[in-house]
């Protein structure tokens, strides 16, 4: 069954046509990537998904169900959690209390919720750093919280806005293994990667992305090595002048 | 390290109690032993303000965002109480209710639209209604049939020690009833910040389109806030009324009493727990005093003396007065070697 469905969406922001004519499905527990230059749109499509904004034309379909006009913090409640690229911890406050915000989504009470977040930052590694406070922690670990507190919401898809960035190449290799278990969990990612062995390595699908536009849409590898894609990314006379 | 903090603190949670239980015994037993109705008065104001901005701080603090007009509330309050006993002879206590659900509903009214407003122009906002409502009472001689007296304000027909009529002429039943009062608020806040909307409302706070994404309502969290923080500001209001027995706009719909609320929520630590009290405990001594010995001559020195008081604290401890008072409190428990004090407490 189709978790998501993106039926023509566009999404303009004032003469500039940030996402155009998008079609777009992603089926449970797949991973599919999104990738595209800096402006290509990728972030403006997951906030279309989750109701930050809403398209000027076409329909998202969540779980077989319209949810085109709903407010972000119901299409949480229906089981769409996310990450911000530029990520926002709640900084006063610790790691676990952090996490028990997103964990209240399902249960009531102060100590459930403080279960699901123990169980959340054993599952994602973060529970020895679990009463530091969140503006404290290292980039990487904040990208993890970030993905912690979604996690607790208890997602059916999870969309993760790079959270690769800026990590080493040892914590992306963290993060990638911690992505398949995130899908192992029955949760669906659906990825946008400017880091290719990233997306390389996760995707089973390539989503690429120019103005607003879907070019392709592919294997990987199949992806990585055509020309639109180089294009795109490297620009035409890169193309030119490797003839 | 971390790990030996994290199991002291079931143990800190029963020292802390019995410190509030022997304040509590001290704040109960100590008016009996008080002639001077001036000194009563001076604790009875304390309390007066440390509830209010007990109250404040649910949306102030917690919420995230800065009212500084909740003196309409509590003029709010205390008119329509007034009125009520006036007209109709309604008991205060009765009709202090009536205040109170009234100004939840315009608290809600204000806030549905302002919440909208970002930062400073939600301050401004609510500056500008607390002032519109004052020179609507100042112009206004009767509404809805009953005479509220426009500037001249209204007078509470005395009715000597009547405690059926929320009337004493011994202040220490209104120390008790604000002491009351102060607990109940006080606990009220201490259930929600352990709660899932005091997590709601600091994440709402803090990052608006993370807690939106995390599933919250922020705007919704923020009314519940405001509509609980508006009814016990009122009930505030009906006690000042029935403490002084006359009311004017100026004298309580007043951007003066509105900034006093927030400038002790401040300088005592806004969104924390004890720090509206701590604030209270520690400015309204002081502006009482000036206001005492200066408050003829010079008008407002007060206001001065607050101005001068937050700066200081906004410079060296911008968090509030708790944070350095917390320390010291950790600092004391291992200076003065309490830690095996705090074994026995956990062997109970």
């Amino acid at each position: 069954m189709n978790l998501l469905e993106l039926r023509e969406i566009s999404k303009s922001f004032g003469g500039l046509k940030a996402v155009a004519n998008l079609d777009l499905t992603i089926s449970q527990g797949e991973i599919v990537g999104m990738i595209g230059p800096n402006g290509a749109g990728k972030t403006t499509v997951f906030n279309l998904i989750t109701g930050l904004h809403f398209p000027d034309r076409g329909d998202v379909h969540f779980n077989g169900e319209k949810t085109t006009r709903l407010k972000p913090y119901d299409l949480c409640l229906k089981g769409i959690g996310r990450t911000f690229q530029i990520v926002k911890p709640f900084g006063t406050k610790s790691v676990i209390r952090n996490v028990m915000v997103g964990a209240f989504c399902r249960v009531k009470t102060a100590q459930e919720a403080e279960e699901v977040a123990r169980e959340v930052l054993d599952f994602t590694g973060l529970y020895p750093k679990r009463d530091m406070l969140a503006k404290s922690l290292t980039i990487a670990d904040r990208k993890r919280l970030e993905l912690a507190r979604a996690l607790a919401t208890r997602p059916k898809l999870l969309l993760l806005d790079e959270v690769m960035a800026g990590l080493t190449p040892k914590e992306t290799d963290d993060m990638i293994s911690l992505v398949r278990k995130i899908r192992d969990q029955g949760i669906t990612p659906f990825i946008i990667e400017h880091v290719m062995q990233a997306v390389m390595a996760l995707s089973e699908r390539v989503v690429l992305l120019h103005h607003g536009e879907k070019i392709m849409e592919g294997m990987p590898q199949e992806v990585a090595s055509d020309e639109r894609a180089i294009k795109a990314y490297l620009g035409e006379e890169y193309v030119v002048a490797r003839g | 390290m971390k790990r030996e903090e994290g199991r002291a603190i079931p143990l800190k949670i029963g020292r802390k109690t019995w410190i509030a239980l022997i304040g509590a015994v001290i704040l109960l037993v100590f008016p009996l032993f008080i002639r001077s109705p001036t000194f009563l008065q001076f604790m009875i104001l304390i309390l007066w303000y440390a509830y209010l901005t007990t109250s404040w701080n649910l949306v102030g603090g917690f919420a995230g965002v800065l009212p500084l007009g909740h003196a309409a509330f509590a003029g709010i309050g205390a008119y329509i109480s007034s009125v009520l006993f006036i007209h109709y002879g309604l008991t205060p206590w009765v009709g202090m209710f009536a205040g109170a659900f009234l100004a939840a509903i315009v608290g809600v009214i204000i806030g549905t639209p302002t919440f909208k407003l970002r930062g400073a122009y939600f301050a401004l906002a609510t500056i500008a209604i607390c002032e519109a409502l004052r020179v609507i009472l100042e112009n206004t001689q009767k509404f809805l049939g009953f005479d509220i007296n426009g500037a001249r304000g209204i007078l509470l027909p005395l009715k000597g020690h009547s405690p059926i009529n929320y009337q004493f002429l011994d202040k220490r039943y209104f120390y008790y009833v604000i002491l009351v009062m102060l607990a109940i608020i006080f606990y009220i806040t201490y259930r929600i910040a352990r709660s899932k909307l005091g997590y709601y409302l600091m994440a709402g706070g803090e990052e608006k389109e993370a807690a939106e994404a995390l599933g919250i309502n922020v705007a919704k969290c923020k009314l519940i806030a405001m509509a609980i923080s508006t009814f016990f500001t009122a009930l505030g209001g009906t006690f000042y009324m029935q403490l002084v027995h006359y009311i004017y706009p100026r004298g309580i719909v007043s951007l003066d009493l509105s900034f006093e609320i927030a400038f002790i929520a401040i300088i005592g630590g806004r969104g924390t727990l004890l720090g509206p009290i701590v604030g209270a405990v520690l400015l309204v001594p002081a502006a009482e005093l000036t206001r005492t010995y200066l408050g003829g001559s010079y008008e407002g020195v007060h206001l001065m003396l607050y101005g001068a008081v937050l700066v200081a604290v906004m410079v060296f401890k911008p968090r509030g007065l708790m944070e350095p008072l917390e320390a010291f409190y950790r600092w004391a428990l291992g200076k003065f070697s309490l830690q095996p004090l705090m074994q026995t407490d956990r062997g109970e």
